[in-house]
C-alpha cells in the first residue's frame, strides 16, 4: 500500500469511527462538564487527539471506550487550565442552561435538573451506565475505582434522584 | 455491597437493584417480598426516565482541522486484528451447523440475503407485533422469551411492548418490539446467526439492519421514516449473549 492510500484509509477509518461515536462523545462531555459550549470545545480537542493517536487503536471494537477515555482526559485538562467555578442552578450561563432545556417535557426537565445537580462523583458513573451502556466493571476501569465503589455511587445517585422525583410529585 | 445471592435481605437487594437496574440476582428474596418487587419496578421506571433525560440533542459533527500524520509505520487496517480463536470456533460452528440444515453458504458466513429475506418476511407473519402500544410486557413474559441462558437484557433499549419466541432459520429466537418515534421497532435476537458485517434490510415499508454482536447478530427494523441509529446503539448496549 503506498503512502497516499494508507493516508486515505486512515482518514476513512477515522471518519467511520467518529461518525458512529460522535454523539456519545458529545453527550458524555456535556454531562461531565454540564455546559454545552465547553462540551463542544472538549470534543474538538478529543477529536484532534484521537486523530493523532489513531494508530494506537488496534481494534475498532474498542473505539468507543478509547474515545470516551480521551474525552474524559480532555475534560480534566480543560478544567486544569480553567479553574472550575461552583455551578449555581439558579444562575446558569446560557450554555449551561441549554443543557437543561432540551424538550418541552416538564417531568423530564425536572429530572434533567436533578441529574445536573448531582455531584460529579455520582453523575459520571450514572451517565456511563445509563447512556453509554457500561457495566460496573467497565465504569470502574475508566474511573479508576473498585467495583464496590462504583456500585455504591450508582446506588446513591439513583436514591437521590428517586427522592427528588418523589418530592416533585408531592409538591 | 454483597454479591448476588438468594439470601439477600431488603436493604441488600435494594442496594443492588438501584446500583444496576438490570441486576437479576436475589430471585429468592424478590419472589417473596412485594415491597422489593415494587421498589424494583420504581427503579426500572426511573431508569428509563433518566435515559430519556440524558438524551440531549447533539450538534452537527464539525471536525477540527486535522494535521498530517506520519503514516510510514502504519499497519494496514486489514492486517490489524486477525480473528481470535473463539471467533474462529464460533464461525466454524456456524458454518457446520448451517451446512447441515442445507443453508446456502458462501465465503466466511451465512448467505446474508437469505437471512435478510427471512427476517423481512417474518414481519408479515406477525401483524400483532406492529401495533402501537404503550403497555410494557410483563417481566415474566420477557424472562420466558429471553431466558437468562440465552441473553442478558437490560431495559435501557426502550419500552418493550411485545415479546414472543419465533423461528428464524430453523432456530427459536426472541422477537421483541419497542416503540420508536414512528411506530413499533422490531428486534430479533439471533445468538446463533453470525454475520461478518452489518447487513442492510430494505423492505416494502420498513428498513433496518442486521448487526453483528459477538458470535451472533441482532436484527432491528422500523418504519422507513424511523431513524434507527440511536435505537441500534441502545440495543447493542443493552444485550449481552449468555453463551
Amino acid at each position: 500500500m503506498n503512502t497516499s492510500s494508507v493516508e486515505a484509509a486512515r482518514r476513512r477509518r477515522f471518519d467511520r469511527i467518529v461518525a458512529v461515536f460522535h454523539a456519545d462523545m458529545y453527550r458524555y462531555a456535556a454531562w461531565l462538564c454540564r455546559d454545552k459550549a465547553i462540551a463542544e470545545d472538549v470534543v474538538q480537542e478529543a477529536l484532534l487527539r484521537a486523530w493523532k493517536s489513531l494508530d494506537a487503536l488496534r481494534d475498532d471494537a474498542a473505539a468507543k471506550h478509547w474515545l470516551l477515555t480521551i474525552v474524559r482526559r480532555e475534560n480534566a485538562r480543560y478544567f486544569e487550565r480553567r479553574r472550575l467555578e461552583t455551578v449555581d442552578i439558579d444562575n446558569l450561563t446560557a450554555s449551561q442552561a441549554a443543557l437543561l432545556a432540551e424538550t418541552p417535557n416538564e417531568e423530564l426537565d425536572e429530572l434533567r435538573e436533578s441529574i445536573y445537580e448531582l455531584d460529579d462523583d455520582y453523575r459520571e458513573p450514572l451517565v456511563l451506565q445509563v447512556l453509554m451502556g457500561y457495566s460496573t466493571t467497565e465504569i470502574g476501569e475508566l474511573m479508576g475505582l473498585k467495583q464496590g465503589a462504583v456500585l455504591t455511587r450508582l446506588h446513591r445517585a439513583r436514591l437521590k434522584l428517586k427522592e427528588k422525583v418523589a418530592d416533585e410529585e408531592r409538591s | 455491597m454483597s454479591p448476588a445471592t438468594e439470601l439477600m435481605n431488603c436493604d441488600e437487594y435494594r442496594e443492588m437493584i438501584s446500583a444496576d437496574p438490570a441486576f437479576d440476582g436475589g430471585a429468592g428474596h424478590l419472589s417473596s417480598c412485594r415491597a422489593c418487587q415494587a421498589f424494583r419496578r420504581d427503579i426500572q421506571s426511573l431508569n428509563l426516565k433518566i435515559a430519556k433525560a440524558m438524551q440531549i440533542s447533539v450538534p452537527e459533527l464539525e471536525l477540527p482541522e486535522l494535521p498530517e500524520v506520519e503514516t510510514e509505520n502504519v499497519v494496514p487496517i486489514a492486517a490489524r486484528k486477525p480473528f481470535s480463536k473463539p471467533a474462529w470456533f464460533a464461525l466454524a460452528a456456524t458454518v457446520v451447523l448451517a451446512a447441515s440444515v442445507g443453508v446456502r453458504m458462501f465465503g466466511v458466513g451465512v448467505d446474508y440475503d437469505s437471512l435478510a429475506d427471512e427476517v423481512l418476511a417474518h414481519l408479515d407473519h406477525e401483524p400483532a407485533a406492529l401495533r402501537v402500544s404503550s403497555t410494557p410486557v410483563t417481566d415474566t413474559r420477557l424472562t420466558k422469551v429471553v431466558p437468562a441462558d440465552v441473553a442478558q437484557l437490560d431495559h435501557s433499549a426502550g419500552l418493550i411492548t411485545y415479546a414472543r419466541s419465533c423461528e428464524i432459520n430453523g432456530k427459536t429466537v426472541p422477537h421483541l418490539v419497542i416503540q420508536g418515534e414512528h411506530g413499533p421497532v422490531t428486534i430479533l435476537l439471533m445468538p446463533d446467526e453470525a454475520v461478518a458485517e452489518a447487513v442492510s434490510l430494505d423492505g416494502e415499508n420498513v428498513h433496518g439492519v442486521i448487526l453483528p454482536i459477538g458470535a451472533g447478530s441482532i436484527a432491528i427494523m422500523g418504519a422507513r421514516e424511523e431513524k434507527l441509529e440511536r435505537i441500534e446503539k441502545s440495543v447493542l448496549n443493552s444485550v449481552k449473549w449468555s453463551t
